[in-house]
């Protein structure tokens, strides 16, 4: 990381390996098109790139910053595209029954993490999983949520508050 | 008090708060050990959700296109005007106008993820001198600190400017086309001098403003802008 801080093309290049495919498939998941999210990729490690000293190794994992600028820049990208309603009429869709095959064990250990998260997400009564989707995924305020699920806003902020705590229960070990 | 600050720690968590909610939230996180712990957990809950979606390839002109950008921004570092030019990076089309209040959960998630290293690391910043209504501010100066990058946002830095009065506060603004949208509040201190974070990116934004409006915040503006920065 302090290669890439320093300027290091090469070294970038090899954080793009190891990153950038879990930084594409989180902005498809957020954008549901291709095009759109190659741009939300592609403008969040040219930020990184051009950043110099944006990462805190106290503050967390390469990973985690990283995903947490592609989440930013994609949703900012969303809220300006306005596009909420209309992504995922598009056409420009990937076929999500067929995921890239893993290629190397470190692959293969992130999908099987990816689907415990997903399994303890699915595990939640639904309306905080709805909830807590719609305002990570979506980029929906509390009170957006509020006003699509004609729902108190303290019933929504109880919701994504109980529905993280649990989460993080379920996946102590995943987290840590 | 404390609970109804303590109910924002999810939202806030997963960036779902409006800008103002998130700043006030921050302040009472501040002094607050028990919100602070569940924010962390919270947190890191919340992080999980990124690498929870199905994984997915990406196209190989994806690395392509980004490492040409990468290697001729780093080819450039030796010709400054270059360098300049190829830190715009192109847009596509599928990105048209802020709504001003999908704009306030922008700034929130703006302020939630990156106004600490804004505020820390502005690198070779230019700064702008903001006009200021003399009638209303008769003592009062205020100017831009935009930081190299503009994707960073910018820092506004105001003097001699009296108390807002009871129960009101300075807000700031940005122009975008014929759109004003809100960014942030601020306080001046017992002689008049304040700053606020512009925490998202300045392409597009054609001015930056301040007016007073009730504390707490206004969704438009109440009055003429009584500071205003051309960028």
């Amino acid at each position: 990381m302090e290669s890439v801080q320093g300027g290091d093309s090469g070294a970038f290049e090899t954080l793009y390996d190891r990153h950038g495919g879990a930084a594409y498939s989180l902005a498809y998941r957020i954008v549901g098109t291709r095009a759109a999210a190659e741009d939300a990729t592609q403008e969040a490690f040219l930020s990184i790139w051009r950043s110099q000293k944006g990462y805190l190794a106290e503050r967390g994992s390469v990973r985690n910053w990283i995903l947490r600028i592609v989440r930013n820049r994609t949703i900012d990208s969303l809220r300006r595209s306005l596009v909420h309603d209309k992504r995922r009429a598009s056409g420009d869709r990937i076929e999500e029954t067929e995921p890239t095959p893993d290629r190397t064990d470190v692959e293969a250990l992130r999908r099987d993490e990816a689907r415990t998260i997903r399994t303890a997400l699915e595990a939640l009564p639904e309306q905080q999983m709805r909830v807590i989707e719609l305002a990570y995924f979506g980029g929906f305020t509390h009170i957006e949520i509020a006003e699509m699920l004609d729902t108190p806003l303290g019933t929504v902020k109880g919701r994504m508050r109980l529905g993280l705590d649990k989460l993080h229960t379920e996946l102590a070990e995943v987290v840590s | 008090m404390h609970d109804e600050h303590a109910e924002n720690v999810g939202a806030y968590a997963l960036g779902a708060l409006p800008a103002l909610e998130a700043q006030l939230f921050e302040g009472h996180l501040a002094g607050c050990d028990s919100c602070r712990g569940e924010l962390q957990r919270a947190s890191q809950a919340a992080a999980a959700l990124a690498r929870s979606v199905v994984q997915f390839a990406p196209p190989p002109s994806l690395k392509e296109s980004l490492m040409a950008a990468v290697e001729a921004e780093a080819a450039s570092v030796a010709e400054p005007s270059r360098a300049a030019r190829a830190r715009k990076p192109a847009r596509r089309s599928w990105l048209p106008r802020l709504r001003p209040a999908i704009a306030l959960a922008a700034a929130s998630a703006a302020v939630a993820f990156g106004a600490g290293t804004l505020l820390t690391q502005p690198a070779e910043p230019r700064t702008v001198a903001a006009a200021v209504d003399q009638g209303r501010l008769p003592d009062g100066t205020a100017s831009l600190l935009i930081p190299e990058d503009e994707d960073r946002g910018a820092i506004l830095r105001v003097q001699g400017l009296p108390d807002p009065g009871r129960g009101r506060i300075y807000q700031v603004w940005v122009q975008r086309g014929e759109e004003v949208v809100p960014v942030s509040i601020f306080d001046v201190d017992s002689k008049g001098s304040g700053a606020a974070a512009i925490p998202h990116s300045l392409d597009g934004v054609s001015a930056v403003m301040v007016t007073r409006e009730r504390r707490g915040g206004a969704t438009a503006p109440s009055e003429k802008p009584a500071i205003t920065a051309d960028v």
